[in-house]
């Protein structure tokens, strides 16, 4: 491989990676847009969601190291799999915003954001301590298909991520823009006063912005695990914080910017890893993180918000 | 919203108001810590409250940030990890640079000592223990400010993640620079303590005696700093950010101080738990350590002192006495029945569960804590609510010119606002608005909603910036300084939808007023030194006296929370608080909004006496009656540009001013009539 080989393998390893922070940032957007609300369970129930892929996966048969599939079987089973695991993924965030999160909705100060940091503390410790501290293997059906671009491998896992994800967010953009939930999603993220005055139904709308956000970081859980061939309880942390980085990045509530900044970051975490080393990787994404939130607050596509007052 | 209390609970707080009782405790509490060593004869039940010393201080800390100035630090582990490192780097055999004359002078002090193993000849760092302890607060105390000075403005839920990501990059420092830390292999050899040749070594009892004492000072210091204008500051910071700074408070450096201060008790902590531990590594100082410490602090309630000590120790112990012994009990028991699940459970492990749980529950059902850190006065009684008649005459001169104390008027013109334009985007707001207040003057400015009213009194206080003009205050240009300097030079003002500080009790709201007229520093606030203590005392007084002003109305609630007043004492308030300020020019946006019209009449009265001790006021007020009688000019804005200036009786025969305010038919109407 010549250096520009290296880079151009980064550059593919970089979109996938970007693919899945994007879902994942787009939970955060989601639910910032509308309630302002930093959601640190996000973190795990992306974390969950792969767990639930890979159940998911070992119940239709498919177990780690088993031989792969093709055609029909291998499309049922993976869009199966995501289906459940966003169900899955998008009832548990539904829960957590109805038990722990809708009592303390219209509290002044951190009360909200705390608990969601609870939240995420009883996730991962419930799989850790029902499951156990070691990652697990992760099955994985697909075909050890791969295709020569230059000198470096384009692999089938990163074609998928990439589809899945494409398709995931034109579904969302689409859902956003012109249906009727979700112009009463964007009118709520505007003035959730004045919606509620227009005969929204502003508990419904936080309701689909969690299911969404958490369908979408249940995909991602699944993607990881079947980029990286393992999963683990501790991903959430790590990820979650660089799809926040992300979401902060393309400008939080936006969510165009969502997917820009996750493309971003995926960038910039396998190149930079490549240019510095990996070990330097969070640092330099948790810079940008702060030099971001100081100097552009607004993020790259964001406008900054009227001072609500 | 008023707070009822059973009986019994207030038949306690009566005896725990006594102060004997309380110092009474407080001995016994020393007591207890004194001698438990030689009580107990278990080294490890020392050890486990030594360790819980260390977590009640980092919990101190932490309530410093999160609790009284309300900045959530989700990265707190950082400052401790630095502490940490500071003086594990600078008194273990980790660096070891060449030795050189340069170091003579340290070895003489005994900072360093030269060593050799078996090359050349090397500097071995032997910084005492007890000088660490305050070189590390004053070291991290540094970090916080780098840190803090660029992201100590961004608003709350972006500072948890800022700090967050702070939190995570300092252990990755650490683990990624091994030839100063050794990696995440960590640093062994750290030095134990000695103090007058006794080395603490590796036994508990010495290191318990440090941490209390640790803990001991920090106590005394949070409460010191809570009981001051530095607290008071702090806490208005956190309930109204915009009011803090309108009041006199510089928000920044405010915020700042409380982020060092935090960040000092890590370091000093990070010192005292590394040379307990004799080593040190990036994995004991992240994440979960932060969240740790942020349970702590909920659980025992946010911003109480007490609660927080009681928080953190229960938490420290949990882990560290009361799982393994649960645990234990369920493994006999589970020997007993025959049940190997029962045997081979250890509950230490769910501690983050735990964790997790505790933070909702706390949350959801006891947001204030096992030890609330406000208890404000109960409402009064149906009865003595509605005891107070009308005041009427204003306030009483001579009482008022005691408490008040307010500054010369001066001669000419106090304020000068010239060519005031204020754009938001595409709306102009303000479009070259000129306005005179003569010292001595009362003005008002009258318009229909939207005509800008209120964005000029932002700019004149310089909550909103201006595109372009001038303001001069005393002869002074005012435009382009921050809120809180613009205060100190004397303007005073209320906001049309009250702004007070909702938590706090009309007292420290008044108090408040008074900061930017104080002078007491953090040290001050600490060590308090006689003219400190003059100082508070003489603030206490005014703020009671400026409160006892307004009679029936404020005196009897000074003690409460002023969520708890009624609309119209809140506005009383609100100019109470202006008052505490001694400014020369006071600003009150519709100060008789929503009251009714008795209310009305007894506030513009006090207006007036305020105007007869030589108050200059600028009003904003649609009652015109109330405009009429207190305004010698009025200036009508509409659609952000003057429509008219003059005395009250000309503006009201004004054509135009007719028709913005009424409109053409109701002008019609009015000459029908």
């Amino acid at each position: 491989m010549t250096v520009a080989d290296v880079y151009l393998q980064q550059i593919i390893n970089g979109l996938s990676l970007g693919a899945m922070y994007a879902l994942l940032a787009l939970g955060f957007t989601l639910v910032y847009g509308i309630l302002e609300l930093i959601n640190f369970a996000h973190f795990n129930v992306f974390m969950v969601g792969s767990f639930v892929g890979l159940g998911v996966l070992r119940l239709l048969g498919v177990m780690p190291g088993a031989p792969a599939l093709a055609g029909v079987a291998l499309v049922a089973v993976l869009l199966g799999t995501l289906i459940v695991t966003m169900l899955a993924a998008g009832l548990l965030g539904v829960a957590i915003e109805r038990l722990a999160l809708r009592p303390l909705r219209n509290l002044r100060g951190p009360a909200a954001m705390i608990t969601t940091i609870g939240i995420s503390y009883i996730l991962l410790n419930v799989v850790l301590l029902s499951l156990g501290a070691d990652s697990k293997n992760f099955p994985n059906p697909l075909p050890s298909w791969t295709m020569p671009v230059g000198g470096a491998v384009l692999r089938l896992r990163e074609v998928l991520i990439w589809l899945v994800s494409l398709a995931l967010m034109a579904i969302l953009t689409w859902f956003v823009q012109f249906t009727r939930l979700g112009k009463a999603m964007r009118a709520t993220a505007q003035d959730a006063e004045a919606a509620r005055m227009m005969g929204i139904e502003v508990d419904r709308i936080i309701i689909a912005a969690f299911f969404l956000g958490s369908a979408l970081a249940g995909a991602g859980g699944l993607m990881f695990g079947l980029y990286y061939n393992f999963t683990s309880y501790i991903i959430g942390f790590t990820a979650g914080l660089r799809a926040f980085t992300a979401a902060v990045l393309g400008g939080i509530g936006n969510v165009p910017g969502a997917m820009l900044g996750g493309l971003i970051i995926g960038l910039i975490e396998a190149l930079g890893g490549q240019l510095v080393s990996a070990s330097w990787a969070d640092v330099i994404i948790f810079s940008i993180l702060v030099l971001v939130l100081v100097f552009r607050p607004a993020g790259l596509l964001g406008r900054v918000a009227p001072n609500k007052s | 919203m008023s707070a009822t209390i059973p009986a019994p609970v207030g038949r306690l707080r009566a005896v725990w108001d006594r102060p004997a009782v309380r110092h009474g405790l407080l001995a016994l509490l020393t007591a207890a810590v004194l001698l438990f060593p030689f009580v107990e004869g278990d080294d490890a039940d020392i050890d486990s409250l030594a360790n819980a010393a260390a977590y009640v201080a980092l919990a101190l800390g932490l309530n410093i940030v999160v609790g009284f100035a309300g900045l959530l630090d989700l990265g707190y582990a950082a400052f401790f990890a630095i502490g940490a490192y500071v003086y594990g780097v600078l008194s273990s055999f980790q660096v070891l640079p060449a030795w050189s004359p340069f170091w003579q002078p340290f070895a003489a002090l005994h900072l360093v000592e030269k060593i050799n193993q078996g090359g050349g000849d090397l500097v071995h760092f032997t910084l005492s223990f007890w000088l660490a302890l305050p070189l590390a607060a004053v070291v991290t105390a540094g970090c916080g400010v780098l840190f803090g000075a660029p992201t100590l403005r961004l608003r709350g839920d972006y500072l948890a993640i800022v700090t967050l990501g702070f939190g995570e990059i300092v252990p990755i420092v650490a683990r990624n620079t091994p030839y100063l830390t050794n990696g995440a292999a960590g640093l062994n050899g750290v030095q134990a303590p000695h103090l007058f040749g006794y080395n603490f070594t590796v036994q508990a009892t010495p290191y318990y005696y440090v941490g209390m004492a640790l803990v001991a000072l920090l106590i005394f210091t949070s409460i010191r700093l809570r009981d001051s204008r530095i607290g008071r500051a702090w806490m208005a910071v956190r309930e109204d950010e915009t009011a803090a700074s309108a009041m006199g408070i510089d928000r920044t450096r405010a915020k700042l101080l409380a982020f060092a201060i935090g960040a000092a008790f890590a370091g000093a902590v990070g010192v005292f738990y590394v040379a307990k531990l004799q080593t040190a590594t990036p994995d004991m100082f992240g994440f979960p350590v932060s969240v740790m410490i942020l349970v702590m602090v909920v659980l025992g309630g946010m911003g109480s002192v007490w609660g927080v000590v009681l928080g953190a120790a229960l938490l420290s112990l949990l882990q560290s006495w009361f799982l393994p012994d649960l645990s234990e009990w369920l493994h006999t028991l589970g020997a007993a029945i025959g049940n190997d699940w029962l045997q081979q459970i250890d509950l230490a492990r769910s501690i983050e569960l735990i964790f997790g749980i505790l933070l909702v529950l706390m949350m959801l059902f006891r947001r204030e804590g096992l030890i609330p850190a406000a208890r404000h006065a109960p409402s009064l009684d149906f009865a003595a609510q509605h005891v107070q008649g009308v005041q009427r005459g204003g306030f009483d001169g001579e009482l008022a010119a005691t408490a008040l104390a307010l500054p010369e008027p001066g001669r000419g013109n106090l304020l000068e606002v010239r060519g005031i334009t204020v754009r938001f985007g595409g709306l102009t707001a303000l479009n070259g608005v000129d306005l005179v207040v003569p010292a001595g003057g009362v003005v008002a400015v009258i318009g229909p909603n939207g005509s800008g009213k209120s964005t000029l009194f932002n700019v004149i206080t310089g909550l909103v910036p201006a595109d372009s003009g001038s303001i001069r205050f005393a002869g002074a240009e005012i435009l382009g300084l921050p809120p809180h300097r613009i205060l100190a030079k004397g303007l005073a003002r209320t906001f049309q939808n009250i702004r007070l500080f909702a938590n706090l009790t009309v007292l420290d709201n008044v108090l408040i007023g008074q900061h930017a007229r104080l002078s007491t520093g953090a040290f001050g606030a600490v060590l308090r030194p006689p003219r400190t203590r003059a100082e508070e005392a003489r603030a206490l007084a005014r703020a009671r006296s400026i409160i006892a002003l307004f009679g029936n109305r404020l005196a009897p609630r000074a003690a409460q929370a002023v969520s708890y007043l009624s609309y119209a004492n809140r506005r009383r308030v609100e100019i109470a608080r202006a008052l505490a300020s001694q400014p020369k020019l006071l600003l009150l946006d519709e100060p008789t909004a929503g009251m009714n019209p008795a209310e009305t009449l007894e506030l513009a009265e006090q207006i007036r006496s305020l105007h007869a001790l030589g108050l200059t006021i600028l009003l904003i007020e649609h009652k015109l009656d109330v405009v009429t009688q207190l305004a010698d000019t009025v200036i009508v804005l509409d659609h952000g540009e003057k429509l008219a200036e003059g005395r009250p009786d000309q503006v009201r025969r004004n054509e135009e001013v007719l028709r913005a305010y009424l409109g053409r038919a109701a002008r019609e109407a009015l000459d029908a009539a």
